[in-house]
């Protein structure tokens, strides 16, 4: 591949033809992630707004419905990403530094928390599914482990459903990051080729804050819904 | 919050220790006041015993504490964007990008007009389509009287 700005450093990276210096590749590259991360905040913004319609409409009953949440443990989770994204952060200042052995930690360091949400948030779902509390044809409401529990079994099943839909695809998204930042720490481990600067880290870094944003919002809707 | 003067071999900004540590306690501190704010027993009927009937005026708060909740998100939100992000410290085209995703997610909630407005522009005809989430039999609810549709089966009936 042609480039621009040939230099004497062979590790620098390489700047290819389309643009006019490795600045500009850059931003190109910052730029397409963040195209890439409004796609996916109108992909869960068109949840929000579902959310939205029906709280508004039963504002009453979801609260009913949402004491059967576990906000501690939710509240646990949100602490646990707003550490991950700070690690994450410190993984993206370590390959600015050049410093991979730190960015390496902190990048396990984030998988870690990552791993961590996903425990927590098994140990809050699993009883649900036993109190059938599922949308599926084995829904009951009220919960069988809380039987003077108020409010109508349709709207219970539409709250449900926004909550398992709603935070299974953030788990999703958790589960994918994960995946990716376990590849690009075993790529700086292993020198791999397409990590010739910070710039793989600061992707996945955005994408990663990305879902804790996701979670920032999710967590006072669901766990947090005042009477 | 302090801004930093380092910069890799490359140019680009490298945000200070200094900066994350800051952003990272401010935002432990808006996740303890959102739970503060939501849990607060601002509506509990025992919170209300023995206060001013004109002060019980104010026991319906749900509406505050969901904007309230709803605020310190956008705040979090803010600065996990602005320094963790590096938005702050990025081009004018990066903040461009950064901006309208959210500013899109903003504007889909014109559609709730669809949905508030239902009431004030009945449909002649369509009282009886079956209900969704905001059914349109909410005329009545909102008190627009029936004779809005001359002619059809229900007028003078639910006057």
């Amino acid at each position: 591949m042609a480039v621009h700005a040939p230099t004497l450093d062979p590790d620098a990276p390489v700047v290819y033809e389309q643009y006019e210096d490795i600045d500009q590749q850059q931003e190109t590259y910052i730029v397409g992630m963040w195209a890439f991360l409004v796609t996916e905040v109108m992909m869960f913004g068109a949840l929000f707004f579902v959310y939205s319609l029906y709280r508004w409409k039963f504002q009453e009953e979801f609260f009913i419905y949402h004491e059967h949440l576990r906000w501690d443990w939710a509240g646990l989770n949100t602490l646990n990403l707003l550490t991950s994204s700070f690690f994450m952060a410190k993984a993206v200042q370590s390959a600015q530094l050049n410093n991979s052995k730190k960015q390496r930690k902190f990048l396990w360091a984030t998988f870690a928390c990552g791993g961590l949400f996903l425990v927590i948030k098994a140990i809050e779902w699993i009883p649900k599914f036993q109190t059938h509390l599922v949308p599926n044809n084995t829904f009951h409401w009220p919960p069988v482990d809380a039987p003077g529990m108020g409010g109508s079994p349709e709207h219970a099943r539409i709250f449900f459903s926004l909550y398992f839909t709603m935070t299974g695809l953030h788990g999703l998204h958790v589960v994918i990051g994960m995946i990716a930042i376990a590849t690009l720490a075993l790529m700086v481990k292993f020198k791999a080729k397409p990590i010739t600067d910070y710039i793989p880290t600061e992707m996945v870094g955005l994408y990663w804050h990305f879902v804790d944003i996701a979670w920032i919002f999710l967590y006072p809707c669901y766990y947090l819904i005042p009477k | 919050m302090a801004e930093t003067e380092a910069h890799s071999e490359h140019g680009h900004h490298v945000i200070s220790d200094k900066v994350l540590v800051q952003t990272f306690v401010l935002l432990l501190i808006l996740m303890i006041a959102t739970i503060f704010f939501a849990r607060l027993p601002l509506d509990g009927p025992k919170y209300f015993q023995g206060l001013e009937p004109q002060l019980r005026g104010f026991q319906n708060l749900w509406p505050l504490t969901n904007a309230i909740a709803v605020g310190i998100a956008i705040w979090k939100t803010f600065y996990v964007i602005q320094n963790f992000m590096g938005v702050k410290y990025s081009t004018k085209l990066v903040k461009l990008w950064a901006v309208c995703g959210f500013v899109g997610f903003g504007l889909m909630y014109i559609m709730f007009f669809d949905y508030a407005g239902r009431a004030w522009e009945p449909v002649r005809g369509w009282e009886k389509e079956p209900s969704t989430a905001f059914p349109r039999d909410r005329v009545t609810d909102a008190g627009i009287p029936y004779k809005l549709y001359p002619g059809t089966e229900e007028e003078g009936k639910k006057e």
